[in-house]
């Protein structure tokens, strides 16, 4: 690793070019600026020798070689132009076009398109072909999110290598030969996948499409803006093409190596509806009784600022909490904190769900030690379900690297490479003796477990092993509320505490900033929503009016993601620009306007935009905000685990969590259905069989209906249901907590994955 | 001149019986290999024997053998039974009636590479072939042949028989390896070569039934034996299949070297008051040589220096009554039917000059069609991933030049329809 490579100069048509060893000389090429063609190569898939518009003239050789698939040799001598160079181009141009349908001006990737690109600068302009072209269905519905074209496709097979070298998925496959090949799922089954849309992307003709984007726009009337994805804590590099105000498509950034290497999730993608739903919050609201009423931003602010004022004067700031952050920028979360120690206020959790820490401590890693990784092990909720881009790095580290996936509890890994599961963490001595580096990556949910953990990595690291800690965050921002200070100093309340002094009268303001605790704090939704109605004045800030917000005095229109500048961190604490790509509605405020606009009712100073710059691009280590986190992570009720029966597991789910998922229609189909995951013989035993309806109870709770699935990969005595699903809110439940099936039916339903 | 070699007792006793073919001295040069030779003995025999592959490429086995690397993971051999190429029906003949020697082929070449477990891949058809080899195996391996410590030596060689689901492709010896393993049968692109990453990631050897077979006779007679027989180059001898025009079609086993009229004749010569025109000398990815050619050696350098190949052995006579422009399409219509689709130039040039014949052939063609069929053959050649594509061009090139009129007649003598 630390040997340089050796170097190897060839010639390029003409010019001098010295690459690394081993270099394909279709990349040589880009180092002269040389374009050579191709359409199956990708530099992420590598050569597939297929497509074969690649050709080039190699001196000594004497037939055309496909530059793809050459490795450059000292003295080799190139030629990319010439006549015999474009005699084959010309060729394989005319052999692709033969059967095309050229329907050009209405295709959407028109525009955009390398096979009309290239047909216009090697092709012929005309093709021999003296019979009618093969006719081929025009609209195949692959599943959820893709449409194939069956008349488009070229047979680069990049899709189906994608979802083969990248994904491991393999589900995508060439069906019947010559002529007649069809891209299909191996099963006939749909084509499901989280990193679905890469395929329209790697397409380079039109062939795939995205549902949401088809037809929708021309890419020349599009405007791009990059930015970073705020739907998780990867942190990917995100294009925003917007056109006429409205969000058409997000692409990927491909030179992202630092983060996403030029991958992103469906969640991320296609979640993008919200934007224009006509559910939004346009103004302020005030909730008086039973009736909502919209309000200026001068009249919603002075509310709040004298709501404020009184409660400081009357009871102290110990009479006001503060909840949320993790959706905020950095800039934003700066503002909150600064506003509210101004006020002298200390009770302020960002933890409105589950998650308890979002830092990884001393031994956080970037994600190429993640991917350089020996051996990966997840204990909790998988990245599968909560960052999975960063699942694709660990399939990477496994594929390629033979990296070891181990996970710990009662979460598998789900990453659809060959993986260990151990029952306890105590399992893994003994099994890490040859590894010399580990990456650990924790879901950040039950503190008892991370200390555990930390105890153990300490071991590991003493015996002289590279140990790299992440923490995927609940929220996208959550290791930016963390580092930057949402948390309650000094014995101030955490969100139980605020949400049990709520209950007892204490408490008299509640500002939550983009959270939903009712229905994702693991106190349950009765109690947190019996505690919001307790307090006299609870304002919030969103997109939607939520569970949490419709029990709010004030609502107030926040900017989603795309509307927004500032930065963010993503979960390994890497910085990232956020870029307004995208007109908010009229009267939305972000959450950092409405604190400037707060401060100034209020009279406080703010800091300078310089200085707010500084704090919101440092970075996590060098903020040492001072806090430290294990005092703050002992108030989660214990994990109420019964003794036998069956034992619960809440998942995450790329597309549940309600919020901007719940408000987009056009995601339907990848909303996970309430439902819960057995494994066959678990479910035997209790009866049940797929797709079956069933309830789910523990000690008066129950969660009725759910649909069954079955699951191979599934862990014995083990029920997973996922959270954050406004049908059927899991966090009425504890991880880990024994509950009991009954009221099984059978059911017509069909059984989708919940997890 | 007919030599019985291979062919040896085929039509006199049951070769499949093991007994039958050990009282014949079978499973001797294997057990002389394991016993006396050792691999590098072995390994040297086929070097001096100058045996080249019987498959279609004729490449020099022991080179073959000897591109794999010293590298310490394991190594296969696989013996390639997916006979499907136009006019070859050797491997078919020795799988059905002497199947043993098939095995104890394998068995040694296994030995020579050191492959402690082996494959066959038989082609889908040959259900026949399948049933026979299958129990010759059983016998084999009941008898201490195949299997752990063999001879009580410490040599060990498994072997795994695989039926294929018949594509033509799947003869391509990576699109063979693709298949063996599970995956759709289409060629992998090269390098890596299968000597470097075969079967299952690791080094390689595929070789052709009837190269294999000839190893047990190379040892039993020594490697001088085989060699001294036809050219220097292309020595030994070779399963011909003859068919087409002849009287009596049929495997005929010779020295490489007999001419292409002795094999007419020993096939019983034309058919009743017939001529023939030309003939396609290795298959159906060859081109066609002419009556003026009936006078050459029949071997891999001679077929070479004509333009055209000796490929699997197999001969195709065309007589005086061949409809070229049927037979060309009869071809062109095969390699597009079996063109996996991964490749540009083989999966829409091929259909292409199969839809154009088509419309020839039923009266819609227009004079410079000719011309465009030899233009597209042409540019479809040499810039697929794998053979296939570039077996179109041969033949029909070669019979458009030679019978041009009877292409020609097609388009004048035809209205075009409207």
């Amino acid at each position: 690793m630390t040997t340089l490579p050796k170097e190897v100069t060839l010639s390029i048509d003409g010019l001098p070019v010295t690459v690394p060893e081993g270099t394909l000389l279709v990349e040589a090429a880009k180092a002269v600026q040389t374009d050579i063609p191709v359409y199956c190569y990708h530099p992420k898939l590598g050569p597939a020798g297929l497509c074969r518009i690649c050709l080039v003239e190699i001196e000594k050789t004497p037939k055309l070689q496909i530059a793809c698939n050459t490795v450059v040799a000292e003295g080799m001598v190139v030629r990319t132009q010439g006549p015999k160079v474009e005699d084959g181009r010309r060729a394989v141009l005319e052999f692709l076009l033969l059967n095309h349908p050229l329907d050009c001006p209405i295709c959407d990737k028109g525009g955009e398109c390398d096979l009309q690109d290239y047909s216009i600068a090697y092709g012929q302009g005309m093709s021999r072909l003296a019979e009618r072209k093969e006719l081929k269905p025009k609209a195949i519905d692959l599943g959820p999110t893709i449409v194939l074209d069956d008349e488009r496709c070229i047979v680069c097979q990049r899709c189906s290598r994608f979802d083969e070298i990248v994904t491991n998925e393999r589900s995508l496959v060439v069906k019947d030969r010559g002529q007649r090949d069809v891209i299909a799922t191996a099963t006939g089954a749909p084509y499901r996948s989280n990193f679905s849309g890469n395929v329209t992307e790697l397409c380079p003709v039109g062939a795939l499409t995205s549902k949401t984007y088809r037809f929708r726009s021309r890419p020349w009337d599009l405007q791009r803006t990059r930015t970073t994805c705020q739907q998780c804590s990867v942190g990917c590099a995100l294009n925003v093409d917007e056109r006429h105000g409205n969000v058409l498509r997000t692409m990927s950034v491909p030179s992202d190596d630092a983060v996403s290497e030029g991958w992103l999730c469906d969640r991320g993608r296609y979640n993008v509806g919200f934007y224009a739903d006509e559910r939004r919050i346009t103004s302020p609201l005030g909730r008086f009784g039973d009736e909502w009423v919209q309000l200026s931003w001068d009249d919603a602010i002075e509310l709040w600022a004298t709501r404020l004022e009184e409660a400081l004067a009357s009871a102290g700031s110990a009479s006001i909490g503060v909840l949320g952050g993790g959706r905020l920028l950095n800039e934003e979360i700066l503002l909150v904190r600064h506003v509210m120690r101004a006020l002298g206020i200390a009770n302020v959790d960002w933890r409105t769900g589950r998650q308890r820490q979002a830092s990884p401590g001393a031994r956080g890693g970037t994600y190429d030690d993640l991917e350089n990784a020996q051996a990966i092990v997840t204990l909790g909720r998988p990245p599968s379900q909560s960052a999975p881009v960063m699942d694709l790095r660990i399939r990477k580290a496994v594929l390629r690297n033979g990296a070891r996936l181990i996970s710990i509890g009662a979460h598998p890994a789900s990453s659809f490479v060959p993986a260990t599961h151990l029952a306890r963490l105590s399992d893994l001595a003994g099994t890490l003796a040859e590894v010399e580096r580990i990456a650990f990556v924790w879901d950040g949910i039950d503190a008892a477990l991370g200390a555990e953990a930390e105890a153990a990595l300490a071991k590991l690291a003493a015996e002289g092993k590279h140990v790299s800690v992440f923490v995927p965050g609940e929220t996208p921002n959550a290791r930016g509320a963390e580092a930057l200070g949402l948390l309650p100093a000094g014995g101030a309340l955490d969100t139980r505490a605020q949400l049990e002094a709520a209950r007892g009268g204490t408490l008299r303001i509640l500002s939550i900033f983009g959270a939903n605790p009712v229905l994702h704090h693991p106190a349950g939704a009765a109690f947190v929503r019996e505690a919001l109605k307790r307090v006299p004045f609870v304002v919030a800030t969103d997109l939607f009016l939520t569970e949490t917000g419709r029990l709010a005095h004030l609502v107030l229109p926040a900017k989603a993601a795309f509307e927004k500048d500032g930065h963010s961190f993503d979960l390994t604490g890497a910085v990232h620009a956020v870029n307004a790509a995208h007109g908010a509605p009229p009267d939305a405020l972000s959450d950092g306007e409405v604190m400037i606009a707060l401060a100034a009712h209020l009279g406080i100073d703010l800091p300078s935009p310089r200085e707010l710059a500084d704090w919101a691009t440092a970075s996590p280590a060098t903020i040492a905000n001072g806090l430290g986190d294990a005092a703050l992570c002992g108030s989660l009720a214990p994990a109420r685990d019964g003794a036998a029966g069956l034992r619960l597991a809440i998942a995450a789910h790329p597309f549940a969590g309600g919020g901007t998922v719940y408000f987009d229609d056009r995601l339907g189909e990848l909303r996970p259905r309430p439902g819960l995951l057995l494994s066959p013989a678990t479910a035997q035993a209790a009866g049940i069989g797929e797709a079956d309806l069933v309830d789910l109870a523990a000690g008066g709770r129950v969660l009725h209906d759910l649909v069954a699935t079955l699951d191979g990969n599934a862990l014995e005595g083990v029920v997973t249901i996922v959270d954050g699903l406004p049908e059927a809110p899991a966090n009425d439940f504890g991880e880990g907590e024994t509950v009991t099936l009954g009221n099984v039916r059978s059911s017509r339903a069909l059984a989708g994955s919940v997890v | 001149m007919v030599v019985k070699v291979l062919t040896e007792g085929i039509g006199e006793v049951d070769l499949c019986d093991i007994e039958i073919y050990r009282a014949r001295g079978g499973y001797e040069q294997w057990r002389r290999a394991v016993t006396a030779l050792g691999a590098a003995g072995v390994m040297d025999a086929t070097n001096r024997s100058g045996l080249r592959g019987r498959g279609g490429a004729g490449f020099p086995t022991a080179r073959k053998w000897s591109f794999l690397p010293a590298n310490g993971r394991p190594r296969y051999l696989v013996c390639n039974s997916d006979e499907a190429e136009p006019g070859t029906f050797k491997d078919r003949m020795l799988l059905e009636r002497t199947p043993h020697q098939v095995i104890e082929g394998i068995l040694i070449g296994s030995y020579a590479i050191g492959s402690r477990h082996s494959f066959i891949y038989i082609r889908g058809e040959f259900a026949e072939g399948y049933r026979i080899f299958k129990a010759a195996l059983a016998q084999a391996r009941a008898a201490g042949f195949v299997g752990e410590r063999i001879f009580g030596s410490d040599v060990t060689v498994e072997l795994t028989v695989h039926r294929g689901a018949g594509a033509y492709i799947c003869g391509e010896e990576t699109a063979l390896l693709n298949s063996l393993e599970g995956r759709r049968g289409e060629p992998r692109l090269k390098p890596p070569f299968p000597a470097v990453k075969g079967l299952y990631g690791e080094p390689t050897v595929v070789n052709n039934v009837e190269t294999l077979a000839y190893l047990p006779h190379i040892l039993r007679n020594g490697p001088e034996w085989f060699a001294s027989v036809g050219p220097q180059r292309s020595p030994g001898f070779k399963v011909v299949s003859v068919s087409g025009h002849v009287k009596r079609p049929g495997n005929f086993e010779v020295p490489l070297g007999t001419t292409l009229r002795e094999l007419l004749e020993l096939a019983g010569g034309p058919l009743e008051g017939r001529k023939i025109v030309a003939i396609q000398p290795g298959g159906g990815s060859s081109a066609c040589l002419f009556e003026e050619h009936l006078g050459l050696s029949y071997d891999f350098d001679t077929m070479a220096a004509h333009g055209t190949m000796l490929g699997s052995g197999a001969i195709v006579f065309f007589d005086d009554s061949t409809d070229f422009v049927k037979a060309a399409l009869a071809l062109v219509r095969f390699y597009a039917h079996e063109s996996c689709g991964q490749c540009t130039p083989c999966r829409e040039g091929g259909h292409w000059l199969e839809v154009t014949l088509e419309r020839i052939l039923h009266g819609g063609g227009v004079e410079s069609d000719i011309d465009m069929l030899l233009a597209v053959a042409h540019q479809l050649t040499g810039i697929n991933l794998c053979p296939l594509g570039d077996s179109i061009e041969p033949f029909l090139a070669s019979v458009v030049k030679r019978f041009e009129g009877q292409f020609r007649s097609y388009v004048r003598t035809l209205p075009v329809p409207a």
